[in-house]
């Protein structure tokens, strides 16, 4: 359950990082959620025409930064509201996949095309000497193995450079940086590029682990991305924690769902209820406690 | 969505609209083997018989109480947009107590459960409201959440336990005969939904520009601080507008079941909540500009559905043009100006500052 875990939290944690930077320079980016569809489907698109799973995550990533310009220039460029905005951008990639898909395939259901090849795992067959890591850690996805260096990075680049700096104070207080001769906009444009690409690679990493393009393979994951920046203190490593956590419950509630006999689609509202939670938990602590952000 | 509102905000609306249109016609031409039947399904099929027309006002009338709940919020600066969800839950909740009711006259029993409904929405979108005035959590945001959380849920019953089993559709039983109100321009699906939409708009405009109570809620929509520091009880002007919001959705929602479809199908508000979202943007949030906002979005929706009979393959060209619409209805074409100031205000939800 553990390696399915880590299986699930690698998407999460890619969308989560790419949020993270958008929400640090005051930009929420609900359109998470559309950018992982979009990205899943441009990614099975891609690997199926290339043949190559390594051109399918381009693909993904393309299509996430694709839709995080246009989030961008209407967004902050055009200074419309940001949550209609995003509304507007998940809306957009509901209704053109489907329009995509039976233009170009035929089909607006399950997606199953040639060439797509097979996701392959890494480390097979190395052994450490500890049976149990080897099982937990051993053998996943690309994806997977991506995420260590993403945090690390994301870490690096908002705590320990001047871009981060600038763009974590785009988010506490734009002015700061109009007074030393910066432009905010280019920041919150970078940090919405960003996003675009986690959430982008992580529809990518959805949809190739799988090998189809399923209608609404995100699920409501974009969202809990989102709940994952709140969860994790804003900090790249707590969205660690905090996805890893998602990807735990996630495990439990499949599992739960073959014993207790629970509907699948009543869980298809669940990552909206702890969205909510999460965000009340939020501005409850904020209250009790101002914290530094 | 600015909570100001220069001239320079028509002509986006206008081109929002055009773009849509534009983008309407360009995939229409490139989808049908016959683009010019479709083009002229799009823009004249709504016109073309009493049952295209009169389905178009049937639409038109839902849009016009939808549009009106979001544009009364928006007027007391709060956000409702948990629509659609409360439009659907309502919509059962309405049509079960009317099953459940059957046996009652119909002057006890309909107005029973249009209320149920009613207080559906209410309490939907009014829980929102007391999250922002307890803790401070964006209604936009939680409005949201909350209802599309709900909408699984209501899937999950008209699929399950409250399906009708004499029916191949997914859908509730059908709410008794005498409950089912007269339909006004057969075989359309016109109901006396369109009379009630009439009347409440025009009772909107009265009591929010005719009132001190009205002039109190959107005073609280211009300026919270300005409304506290004039003796105006703010905290009242979050709950009560998104109660009254939702009311307006569960009204919508009782109203689509009784009037229309008679049960709830499974999907079958289909994006009439989000429409009225772009219905009061468009509307500016005024009560009676909601009119020609609802009818021209009646007629873009029921001129999509036509055109989709003559294409190869259907697709949610409805969820396009709404996405479009979206993407620019709240853009300014003036980019340094401080209406850029205000809305970095709203750039971050999360932690606006306190102003109840």
């Amino acid at each position: 359950m553990i390696y399915y875990a880590i299986e699930v939290m690698a998407p999460l944690l890619l969308a989560g990082l790419g949020g993270l930077f958008a929400e640090l320079a005051g930009v929420l980016n609900i359109a998470l959620e559309g950018m992982m569809l979009a990205g899943a489907f441009a990614a099975i698109v891609s690997a199926s025409l290339t043949g190559s799973i390594a051109a399918g995550m381009l693909g993904g990533l393309i299509a996430g930064t694709v839709l995080a310009y246009l989030f961008y220039f209407v967004g902050i460029r055009m200074r419309a509201n940001i949550f209609i905005v995003g509304l507007a951008i998940n809306l957009l990639a509901a209704g053109s996949i489907p329009f995509l898909s039976s233009a170009m395939y035929g089909t607006k259901g399950v997606l199953r095309l040639p060439r797509v090849p097979r996701m392959p795992g890494f480390f097979v067959g190395i052994e450490t000497g500890f049976p149990l890591l080897d099982q937990i850690f051993l053998g996943h996805s690309f994806g997977v193995y991506l995420t260590v260096p993403a945090v690390l990075l994301a870490g690096l680049v908002l705590q320990r450079t001047p871009f981060g700096l600038r763009l974590r104070s785009t988010g506490k207080n734009p002015e700061t940086l109009r007074a030393v001769g910066l432009n905010p906009d280019r920041y919150r444009r970078a940090a919405l590029l960003i996003s675009g690409m986690g959430a982008g690679l992580a529809g990518s990493l959805l949809a190739l682990r799988l090998g189809v393009y399923l209608p609404n393979v995100s699920a409501g994951r974009g969202w809990i991305a989102l709940v994952t920046i709140y969860l994790g203190y804003k900090r790249p490593f707590g969205v660690l924690i905090a996805a890893l956590c998602f990807a735990l419950a996630e495990g439990v509630s499949v599992a739960a769902q073959g014993v207790l006999q629970i509907p699948g689609t009543i869980l298809l509202g669940l990552p909206y209820i702890l969205t909510v939670l999460a965000m009340i938990a939020y501005s409850a602590m904020r209250r009790v406690a101002p914290s530094d952000d | 969505m600015s909570r100001s509102q220069p001239e320079s905000r028509v002509l986006v609306t206008i081109a929002a609209i055009g773009g849509a249109l534009a983008l309407t016609v360009l995939l229409l031409t490139f989808v049908s083997s016959t683009p010019q039947a479709a083009l002229r399904a799009f823009f004249l099929g709504p016109f073309s018989n009493r049952y295209y027309l009169g389905n178009m006002l049937n639409i038109f009338s839902t849009l016009a109480i939808t549009g009106l709940g979001m544009a009364i919020a928006f007027r007391a600066g709060v956000f409702n947009l948990g629509g659609e969800g409360q439009l659907y839950v309502s919509a059962l909740t309405a049509t079960m107590t009317g099953l459940a009711l059957a046996s009652l006259p119909v002057m006890l029993g309909l107005p029973i459960a249009l209320s149920v409904g009613i207080l559906t929405g209410a309490v939907i979108a009014g829980l929102s409201g007391v999250f922002r005035y307890l803790w401070d959590t964006d209604e936009l945001i939680t409005s949201f959440l909350i209802a599309s959380a709900c909408i699984p849920i209501v899937d999950y019953l008209i699929v399950g336990p409250l399906k009708d089993q004499a029916s191949n559709l997914l859908t509730t039983e059908r709410v008794p005969e005498a409950f089912r109100l007269p339909r006004l321009l057969a075989p359309s699906q016109l109901n006396p939904t369109l009379i009630i939409a009439l009347l409440l708009l025009v009772v909107a405009y009265i009591a929010l520009f005719r009132t001190v109570r009205g002039y109190e809620w959107r005073l609280s929509g211009l300026n919270r601080q300005f409304a506290r520091y004039g003796g105006i009880h703010t905290g009242v002007y979050i709950i009560v507008p998104m109660v009254v919001s939702g009311a307006l959705h569960g009204l919508a929602g009782g109203l689509f079941v009784f009037g229309t479809h008679y049960a709830t199908l499974v999907g079958f508000t289909a994006g009439l909540g989000w429409n009225g979202i772009a219905v009061a943007l468009i509307a500016k949030r005024h009560p009676l500009g909601v009119i020609p906002a609802a009818a021209a979005f009646a007629y873009l929706e029921s001129g999509a559905h036509i055109a989709m009979l003559h294409t190869d393959f259907t697709f949610e060209l409805g969820t396009i043009i709404r996405a479009v619409i979206f993407l620019f209805v709240t853009a300014t074409v003036l980019p340094h100006s401080d209406i850029a100031a205000r809305m970095s205000g709203r750039v971050r939800p999360f932690s606006r500052k306190r102003q109840t």
